[in-house]
């Protein structure tokens, strides 16, 4: 469970993890639709290569990356499965009586597989390089403007802090609990599938009762430190643009501009 | 003026069953109260009533002369702290810093004065090592620190500590303690704490002890421990320290009682010199 890298920070002292939220944020944004434009495969050259850059300066490690893709290999599975039974066009590669493969099928999942993991991979440099609190603090900033229009910012930032914040805490209580219920005689990991949910059904339900006890505690201690969600606040934390945060903000987007360029002229 | 002043208070949790049956009390400024008593007798509520996180169904509650309602409940909050009893689940911020910072932001501290105030409250709790630590990185005893530090950084006039000390190993127990008795001496704060710890009590001016959702006794912590037949009728104990010199006192090597650890010691270190 400790390995989950997923949406964890890792407090590294690295020129990435000292730039301005926002303008982490902002490129995240700028590579994933550059992810969904179609620019075929050299675009996604670019993208993963601006993202071996970023690992590199982020002194994160190519491994800690493709961890942070491990929980998604089950669902890429069935993706693969489904697509291979429903798409039959394309070169056909194997054919065993009823069943057979598709060089499309396997060209679509791969395509699918590779969005998927850039972005989750993209999505893990952002968590893993900000703090919980920054990255709330740039998220209310970007989302400021539309408070005009009655878009409670600072709320959500608020509240995906707490939610940031709390998945350690979470995480350690989950391990905590499949202990407590493996002791118990409760097996996890054997049995058939209806027993399985059984077992999860053990580990959800105290999960459950935890957490919400946990939030009316901090909801309580919030409280009674004068958080007050109508009224204004301070800020401990003030945001500034550096040069590195220009330099990846303009990189991003002449990511994007190049990928929808090679998708307008029709290089794909 | 009072620090608290407790008047017929009611409280009900389900309208049904009273959890609080009429209290009345009265904490003086600058002084260490303790409230004790068994599970179930209501300490925790009358907690989160004195900050208004609960509401009273009969009977007043003042805090430092102001009465406490709906309009009043935020103005009070600026003077009283409160360190609640998991240490987790009041860690706010990602890091220490963040999390002293908290109280601040919500006080609406200037900016630019947060940093020194973060610093000086983080020395007073030794925790000024810590301050971009994360709270998974922490120890219990740690944590409950930072808490304090967070609500000393807002300089209130009351702090109540609820069970602060109930889920810590005995280590951060005792610097918790300590921390509590050095506020209490260098400071003019009120100290009001939630407590089953009677090592606590004995450090404390005065006690309160629930029974019931009512105050069953209440005076210095030496005349609480003189009730010791009250007390574990209530499943109450008293401290280690006093058992310890009742003993000695039996056997006529002790003239008076001690009940807390540095009397006793001192007690039989006079001793030695006597002899």
């Amino acid at each position: 469970m400790n390995n989950i890298a997923l949406g964890r920070y890792i407090p590294f002292d690295s020129v990435v993890n000292r730039m301005d939220p926002r303008a982490k944020i902002m490129i995240m944004l700028f590579l994933m639709i550059a992810i969904f434009v179609p620019a075929g495969i050299w675009g996604y050259i670019l993208i993963a290569a601006f993202i071996i850059l970023a690992l590199k300066l982020s002194k994160l490690s190519l491994g800690f990356a493709l961890r942070s893709v491990k929980p998604m290999i089950f669902m890429m599975v069935i993706l693969l499965v489904i697509n291979i039974l429903v798409i039959k066009t394309g070169v056909p590669w194997l054919q065993i009586g009823w069943f057979s493969v598709y060089s499309d099928a396997v060209y679509q999942t791969l395509y699918i597989v590779v969005r998927l993991m850039l972005m989750i991979i993209i999505t893990t440099i952002l968590t893993a390089t900000t703090k919980p609190l920054d990255l709330t603090l740039g998220i209310e900033k970007l989302l400021h403007p539309f408070e005009k229009v009655g878009l409670p910012a600072h709320i959500i930032a608020m509240m995906i802090s707490i939610a940031l914040r709390f998945i350690p805490t979470l995480i350690e209580e989950t391990q905590r609990i499949m202990n407590a219920q493996a002791s118990r005689g409760v097996d996890l990991e054997n049995g058939s599938l209806k027993e399985k949910v059984m077992a999860v059904l053990s580990l959800i339900v105290p999960l459950f009762v935890s957490a919400f006890d946990r939030a009316d505690q901090l909801a309580n201690a919030m409280e009674a430190r004068g958080y007050d969600p109508q009224k204004p606040r301070t800020r401990y934390k003030v945001l500034s643009m550096h040069s590195i945060d220009y330099i990846g903000l303009i990189l991003s987007v002449l990511i994007l501009v190049c990928c929808i360029s090679i998708q307008v002229l029709g290089l794909a | 003026m009072d620090a608290v002043n407790i008047k017929d208070l009611v409280f009900s949790y389900d309208e049904q069953h009273d959890t609080i049956k009429g209290i009345s009390f009265v904490i003086p400024k600058g002084s260490y109260t303790t409230i004790i008593g068994h599970n179930g007798s209501g300490k925790s509520t009358i907690a989160k009533l004195m900050i208004g996180l609960l509401e009273a169904k009969s009977g007043t509650i003042e805090i430092l002369g102001q009465k406490l309602d709906e309009s009043t409940v935020y103005s009070i909050r600026d003077h009283v702290g409160i360190v609640f009893q998991n240490p987790d689940n009041q860690f706010i911020g990602s890091t220490v810093a963040d999390d002293i910072a908290f109280g601040l932001e919500n006080h609406c501290v200037p900016q630019e004065k947060m940093q020194a105030i973060i610093e000086e409250s983080a020395a007073k709790v030794n925790m000024i090592n810590y301050l971009d630590s994360e709270p998974t990185k922490l120890s219990g005893g740690q944590k409950q620190r930072v808490a304090i530090a967070g609500i000393l950084a807002i300089e209130p006039e009351i702090i109540i500590f609820d069970e602060s000390t109930s889920m810590l190993d005995p280590q951060g127990k005792k610097s918790i303690n300590e921390q509590i008795k050095k506020l209490h001496e260098k400071k003019n704060v009120t100290i009001i704490s939630i407590t089953h710890d009677m090592e606590e009590v004995a450090q404390s001016e005065h006690v309160i002890v629930l029974k019931d959702g009512k105050v069953a006794m209440s005076g210095k912590p030496m005349e609480i421990f003189d009730k010791e037949e009250a007390l574990h009728e209530m499943k109450l104990d008293i401290p280690f320290a006093l058992k310890f010199s009742k003993e000695l006192k039996k056997e006529g090597i002790f003239d008076k009682n001690e009940c807390t650890l540095e009397g006793v010691v001192e007690a039989l270190c006079q001793l030695k010199q006597m002899n």
